[in-house]
């Protein structure tokens, strides 16, 4: 009883994730135009997971599945030496550096049909992984979803299948990666974050039409923008949509404060959507002083 | 889109009896397989009188898609696989270098953003002639008979200022030879030469002085801006698999991809980058040029790049 109860114990992310307490069998999806930090917060999120519990982690392995294919591991293993010696205040331990790196597992999808044959294959990977370490997964990310939301829109693929319904092969394969995705959950409880990049563009809608008038508005199109929303298109498929639980948007911010020690560094808005809360966390992304 | 029927003749586990198992369940190739279900498949099998062989075969199909896949890497191998393969290469403008953190680097595609006759042909054909200098090839897809050898001639003149003259001939004729210069006109000229450079780096032994280390495309967005009108889908998803082309071939063989883009006017009147929103998730790296009106001082930042925060500037003398 106590070790399901151990198992069940909420994820304890550090910010930009901490307003909603999120549990294994949770997908949170990180909605935002290129760039926001995404992936970024994505990273946090895997080393919080991956360190052990005297430094605050939650002592666990990770998985990313990189269908964007631009994970840059040495950026990865800047941040994590960044995290583990606390900016430089703690010595670092080439151990526990390398613990945390071996936990972190990695593979990247070039089409939709090598992304559902990994998530088919994952089970008996991640069950090999388990025996051997006697640690599991139990933090899955996906970056991004949509990657290849065009390809499979623009696929020619005609299934016949029996009952003559033809279906679109965008909606068959969301739901093939929802059906894998939750039988991979089943037998391997983990906390799924996916990102997904805005394809449509942004339409900023604003609380006075002004800025379509003269040149004058437009100049001052910064006092306004604090008033805005950001509406993005859904694109994703229903069945998708509703298998998300969390949903948080991430957008840059043109706000700079005004303190000159915020050079090389950039500002983005973070707002949860699902659970809606009323309010926008500021995160600043500054360079890391090698 | 193999059709299972071409599968039978190398395993014969594969065969008419598990074909028309499969068909009556609206699989008639490998795909179809894949976005099946499969533990309702399975089911299905053990209900059927030649369960046995029908699930070897399952089995058989499974591994041979198993052969084609990605494996699993952790942290550390990846780590060891970034540092011993994927080099730093030098452009020839230290400017440029510095903010790329070092160079172009292998595996990555690195994306130059800016208007007409802003610089960007001139950085290519430097990282050109400064890649072949050091012994490596480069492929160049020239789109609009930008290509020019006298430039590379005059750089390479450049860098070797206190060599004797016919020792720069010597030098300049190899830099020639080692830069491959393909001219398309479409995208799909395009994809044929990735397809068929894919297929002889994968089968060649190549010489050590003759790896390719740096793919050039001067310029992708007249390719793809004129198939990404109209109504269809069609178009991005050509620009998206011609994206995933250059880096699973930037990535599996260690090369640099340097790609140039134009630029559209925006809301508001401001300039952005061309190819639109679903480009900007496909390179790894982004610099803006733009130069001065009559002036030859190019100024470039950084739009993105993976280890840096923000947008630096630096403004770097191009002598166009």
């Amino acid at each position: 009883m106590l070790s399901r109860v151990s198992s069940v114990r909420p994820f304890l992310f550090p910010p930009p994730l901490h307003r909603v307490p999120l549990r294994v069998g949770n997908v949170l999806e990180l909605v935002g135009p290129s760039p926001s930090a995404k992936t970024h917060i994505l990273i946090h999120a895997a080393i919080t997971a991956l360190l052990p519990k005297h430094y605050g982690g939650l002592d666990h392995f990770v998985l990313f599945l990189d269908l964007d294919c631009r994970f840059d591991i040495a950026r990865f293993s800047q941040l994590l030496l960044h995290r583990i010696t606390e900016d430089g205040t703690r010595h670092c331990d080439q151990t526990l550096y390398d613990l945390c790196m071996a936990r972190f597992l990695y593979a990247r999808c070039y089409d939709t049909f090598q992304f559902l044959h990994t998530l088919r294959t994952l089970h008996c990977r991640l069950e090999k992984e388990k025996q051997v370490h006697g640690v599991g997964v139990h933090l899955l990310l996906i970056d991004s979803i949509g990657a290849f939301h065009w390809m499979d829109r623009a696929s020619m693929f005609l299934s016949q299948r029996e009952n003559n319904k033809k279906k679109l092969f965008l909606q068959t394969v969301s739901e093939a990666v929802v059906q894998n995705i939750r039988k991979l959950l089943q037998v391997h409880p983990m906390l799924v974050i996916a990102t997904k990049s805005v394809i449509f563009g942004n339409k900023y809608s604003t609380s006075s039409n002004e800025l379509k008038g003269n040149m004058e508005e437009r100049c001052s199109r910064n006092v306004t923008r604090n008033h805005q929303t950001f509406q993005y298109r859904e694109y994703m498929p229903s069945v998708w949509q509703s298998f998300v639980t969390h949903r948080i948007l991430v957008r840059s911010s043109d706000d700079h404060p005004v303190a000159t020690n915020y050079q090389n560094s950039s500002f983005y808005l973070l707002e949860w959507l699902l659970p809606r809360l009323n309010f926008a966390d500021k995160i600043v992304v500054k360079d890391v002083r090698t | 889109m193999a059709p299972l029927k071409s599968l039978e003749k190398e395993y014969p586990l594969i065969d008419s009896n598990f074909q028309s198992f499969c068909s009556s369940h609206g699989i008639f190739s490998v795909e179809d397989f894949l976005l099946h279900d499969l533990d309702a498949l399975i089911a299905f099998a053990d209900n059927h009188p030649t369960s046995q062989t029908l699930k070897q075969g399952i089995d058989q199909l499974l591994s041979t898609i198993d052969a084609l896949q990605p494996p699993l890497l952790n942290g550390l191998q990846l780590l060891e696989d970034a540092q011993r393969n994927k080099h730093v290469l030098l452009t020839g403008c230290e400017r440029i270098d510095a903010l790329l953190g070092g160079g172009l680097r292998e595996g990555q595609l690195t994306e130059l953003v800016g208007p007409s006759s802003s610089g960007k042909t001139q950085a290519c054909l430097l990282s050109a002639s400064t890649v072949a200098k050091h012994n490596s090839s480069v492929i160049y897809l020239d789109t609009g008979n930008s290509f020019s050898p006298q430039r590379i001639a005059s750089f390479v003149g450049q860098s070797s200022g206190h060599v004797f003259d016919n020792q720069v001939d010597h030098i300049l004729k190899k830099v020639l030879d080692r830069i491959i210069c393909y001219s398309v006109f479409d995208v799909y000229q395009m994809f044929d030469v990735l397809h068929q450079l894919k297929s002889n780096l994968r089968s060649e032994i190549v010489k050590s002085n003759q790896h390719v280390r740096l793919l050039i495309v001067d310029s992708i967005s007249s390719l793809i801006t004129p198939i990404l009108g109209g109504s269809g889908p069609q178009g991005h998803a050509l620009m998206i698999s011609a994206g995933f082309l250059l880096k699973k071939l930037a990535h599996e063989n260690n090369i640099a991809v340097l790609v140039t883009n134009h630029v559209v006017g925006g809301e508001d009147g401001i300039s952005k980058p061309a190819l639109g929103e679903s480009w900007k998730s496909v390179p790894h790296v982004r610099l803006l040029f733009s130069r001065d009106f009559g002036s030859n001082v190019c100024h470039i930042s950084v739009l993105k790049h993976p280890s840096m925060a923000s947008a630096r500037a630096a403004s770097s003398t191009l002598y166009l």
